[in-house]
């Protein structure tokens, strides 16, 4: 008995015990930034790169505002998070001056729609969101969000996306709006719209649950992620992708700074070593996104590759989610209520 | 009858076993995608074993594991021990809060541990997130599932052999560590395994707890969501349970030559 | 009950056994339920934090809306049913594994498929009830059509199911193990059919083991929303869908906390409205 007590102390203790080499401390998606950039910055700067995780923006979301804050120094979070966490007083304005490489940005995402002047964010990686299909399993063409909001155009099962912006942006597209309206005569359409395609759907999944039913051809479409697609289009062929016609989102996933961290200046050190060519390039070629650094254009694999770099025509097709602000209300009660009935 | 008992445990055996299967399968997957079986291949093993990072995840995963079901088991134990035998005051409050554990969505336990070690952290500068408030998030629903556990068996106990115990000149602690403790045994054993695996599996609750580098495997693990879930945590989960079965095996195996 | 040589040593007994737990459970269980009562009373800030007035507003919301008295009604419908399967499967089991010379060796082997990630489970059920999944290769292998079983609400009580059968084989275990069988043969020695001497002297043994399992299943199964999530297709709501819904993209914690506040008032008033009808004897049994 006294030995069990003995352990349990012991173990205790040891997990109590902080770690004492100079850190970043990194959030981020998983399996999101290669570890050899990570080694590699920590080679240069002689430091350790501690990296978590999260699963869900809105988790995330959560825990920073319960006081989870104060312990990362960098944060990579989707572009529709960067204006609530400002306005919360949790990032670090950014100090350009220390940021030189920000030179090499192509100039589309100096000044984001989503964080004007590019005050607070750096964009990390960038991609879109339009439609995946079997193109052996559809039964019509596949042009536009109607195969998934209008009954009489639907080519096959589909599911749709579990992502709030994503998911009532494309149906606010498909009405004829931009994805960030937030007129609430356009909402209620929206909503009666997601409802009626929740009905006819299989359901609701995530980004990866969606791809990978495509592959197993368990459903025929479904929206989807660019970098996403890339990857399963080696394993079937006959999986095409499509941005719509009446257009879709050109999200980005971004590297923010929380004002709470001691470590600024190690934190613009590693949000410029992101930035520079080689860098950059090999994190798109290694984790298949897009990348925003116009210098390293040249070392991207996939450059040609319309699916990840869309053509200028398809590129006026796209929109940037913005910050909505406290009109974000608006769509939480839309995409609760879709959830919930 | 026991055959009939015999043919329906292996069948709820089969059932338990059937998504441990599958996962067998696809660790050996050539596909990277967890749907069709492409082709039969050792890599994911392979790169299981050069992936320091999900053997970290795993070595804090277990720590947190072991340490936190230690300490819930014994103050679970004892916990139960002291509501069956004694009466006070409190007992009846003390009982339904072990019940809010079970019953409060892991989100919600989540945040509110948060708050609470926001709260202490400004008032006492500690603790800070890391594996140790993990630890502490864990033991709180822990302690409930093993009083529960342990309550249930310590109601079968016949008091009568204690008190023999205690006529013979036994001391309570004496009594407890040769009477008791052997007796309820299995409920002591089968609360800790309950804890062990609601930590092993947890979480919510860690999410909200965890400070950086204190990922566990189930932090990695749902935040493998946005990229897919990488088979590399199938063969994980594989060896995982293949060594337990195996160690079980000779465990057995030796127990029985033993006796 | 334990004698001890005076009263301060009983009461010092007694504190070392009720202690430790009783006051971990009040730093960290208490506590942050009082926190989360007061959040359910406050509302929401912009960034769907909380913030004063404080108030019954979410309350009252959950209340006027049927929608989510529908939620609760279909969330206590399927934890019910689910755990009912769960007795049925699980009961025989317990049996077995006590009755086994192996079954320390057992009851480890129904644990072990939980070590592995929930998660990856539940992907797994994904795979087994997907079209092409391996049920459906089944059937077709006989010729007859593949069956829709993903999204559905049989697929979530499969999954619901399969989850929480550990959490009742293990309490019923512990109780199943300690039975006195001499009390069967009484029963036979004095005339009793097989049945009716299991019902009245083996079945009363386990009911301790009965109940402690009926709840550890029951309760978390009514608050569950990954498996709802997953394999409902987001299709079937349960009350755990809309209060992680609440933390999660529709950003109301205040709301939130209301919903938990209610789903845990439900559970704790059930029990003492169970304890109620037993009489004085049963809170003792029940908890």
């Amino acid at each position: 008995m006294n030995r069990v007590w003995l352990v349990a102390l012991l173990g205790l203790l040891v997990a109590g015990c902080g770690q004492q080499k100079k850190e970043l401390r990194l959030l981020n998606w998983s399996d999101y930034m290669p570890k050899e950039v990570l080694e590699a910055f920590e080679q240069r700067e002689g430091i350790k790169v501690v990296e978590d995780t999260y699963d869900s923006p809105e988790a995330m979301l959560s825990k920073l505002q319960a006081g989870g804050d104060a312990e990362y120094d960098v944060l990579i979070t989707a572009d529709y998070t960067v204006g609530s966490l400002a306005r919360a007083g949790s990032l670090q304005e950014l100090d350009k001056a220390k940021i030189p490489n920000l030179k090499n940005l192509d100039p589309q995402f100096t000044d984001p729609a989503f964080d004007p002047g590019g005050r607070y964010s750096v964009v990390y990686q960038w991609g879109t969101t339009g439609l995946a299909y079997r193109e052996d399993l559809v039964q019509g063409p596949v042009e536009s969000w109607a195969v998934l909001f209008d009954p009489a155009r639907q080519v096959g099962r589909f599911l749709l996306l579990d992502e709030m912006r994503e998911m009532v942006g494309a149906a606010l597209k498909f009405k004829g709006e931009s994805v960030n309206s937030t007129d609430p005569a356009k909402l209620a359409e929206v909503q009666t719209l997601l409802l009626e395609a929740k009905r006819r759907s299989q359901g609701f999944a995530g980004g990866t649950s969606i791809r990978d039913r495509l592959i197993a051809g368990d459903i025929a479409v479904g929206p989807a992620y660019s970098g996403d697609i890339l990857a399963a289009q080696a394993e079937n062929p006959r999986l095409k992708y499509v941005i719509p016609v009446e257009g879709a989102t050109l999200w980005t996933d971004n590297l923010v700074v929380l004002k709470k961290s001691p470590n600024h200046e190690l934190a613009y050190k590693f949000i410029n070593f992101l930035l520079e060519p080689e860098i950059a390039a090999q994190i798109s070629n290694s984790i298949g996104y897009a990348t925003p650094v116009a210098a390293a254009m040249d070392l991207i694999e996939e450059k040609d590759n319309p699916l990840i770099y869309p053509t200028q025509e398809k590129r006026a097709r796209l929109e940037m989610l913005s910050d909505l602000g406290d009109q974000a209300d608006a769509f939480n009660k839309v995409w609760s209520e879709v959830k919930s009935r | 009858m026991r055959r009939w008992l015999s043919f329906h445990a292996w069948l709820v055996f089969a059932f338990l076993y059937l998504p441990i299967l599958v996962i067998v399968a696809l660790s050996f997957n050539q596909s990277r995608f967890g749907v069709r079986f492409t082709g039969f291949t050792f890599d994911w093993y392979i790169r299981l074993f050069s992936n320091e990072r999900i053997l970290e995840y795993l070595t804090n995963t277990l720590i947190v594991a072991v340490v936190s079901t230690l300490v819930s088991t014994v103050l679970g134990t004892l916990l139960a021990l002291g509501l069956v035998r004694y009466r006070f005051r409190w007992q009846n409050a003390l009982r339904y809060l072990l019940y809010v554990p079970v019953v409060v969505p892991d989100v919600v336990m989540g945040i509110s541990l948060l708050l609470l070690f926001d709260v202490v952290r400004d008032a006492i500068g500690w603790p800070r997130l890391s594996l140790f408030t993990i630890i502490l998030a864990h033991i709180s629903f822990q302690i409930a599932y093993v009083t529960l556990v342990v309550r249930a068996r310590l109601m079968l106990l016949d008091p009568t052999l204690e008190e023999a115990a205690k006529d013979l000149g036994a001391t309570p602690w004496l009594t407890f560590r040769e009477v008791t403790l052997p007796l309820i045994m299995p409920g002591v054993v089968s609360g800790a395994l309950l804890a062990f695996s609601l930590s092993l599996d947890d979480f919510v609750v860690t999410f909200f707890t965890a400070g950086p580098g204190s990922t566990t495997l189930p932090l990695y693990i749902y935040s493998s969501v946005k990229l897919g879930v990488s088979p590399e945590i199938h063969a994980l989960s594989t060896l995982m349970v293949g060594i337990t079965i195996l160690v079980l095996l000779l465990g057995t195996l030796f127990w029985r030559k033993r006796s | 009950m334990r004698e001890a040589a005076t009263p301060w040593e009983r009461l010092r007994q007694m504190l070392l056994t009720i202690g430790p737990g009783a006051f971990w459970l009040v730093l960290f269980v208490l506590i942050p339920t009082l926190i989360m009562l007061v959040a359910s009373l406050m509302s929401r800030g912009s960034l769907g934090q909380l913030v004063p007035p404080f108030g019954l507003h979410n309350y009252l919301r959950f209340f006027s809306d049927p929608l989510f008295v529908e939620i609760i009604g279909r969330s206590l419908w399927i934890g019910f049913w689910s755990t009912v399967f769960i007795m049925l499967l699980g009961y025989p089991l317990a049996f077995y594994v006590a009755q086994s010379r192996y079954k320390e060796a057992l009851l480890l082997l129904v644990v072990i498929p939980f070590f592995t990630n929930f998660l990856i489970r539940v992907y797994a059920w994904i795979v087994v009830f997907q079209k092409e999944g391996l049920i459906n290769g089944l059937i077709t292998a006989f010729g007859l059509p593949p069956a829709e079983l993903l999204p559905s609400t049989f697929a979530v009580y499969v999954a619901t199911v399969y989850t929480y059968l550990p959490f009742f084989v293990l309490p019923l275990y512990a109780a199943v193990e300690r039975i006195d069988w001499s009390q069967l043969e009484a029963a036979y020695d004095l005339g009793a059919r097989p049945i009716r001497a299991f019902w009245e002297a083996i079945f009363p043994q386990t009911v301790p083991g009965l109940f402690a399992g009926f709840l550890l299943v029951f309760i978390p199964a009514v608050g569950t929303f990954v498996i709802a999530d997953l394999l409902g297709g987001g299709k079937v709501t349960l009350v755990g869908n809309l209060i992680q819904l609440q933390f999660g993209s529709a950003q109301n914690w205040a709301f939130g906390s209301a919903a938990s506040m209610v789903l845990m008032a439900m559970v704790l008033l059930g029990l003492w409205l169970y304890a109620r009808t037993q009489g004085e004897k049963g809170l003792d049994k029940l908890v």
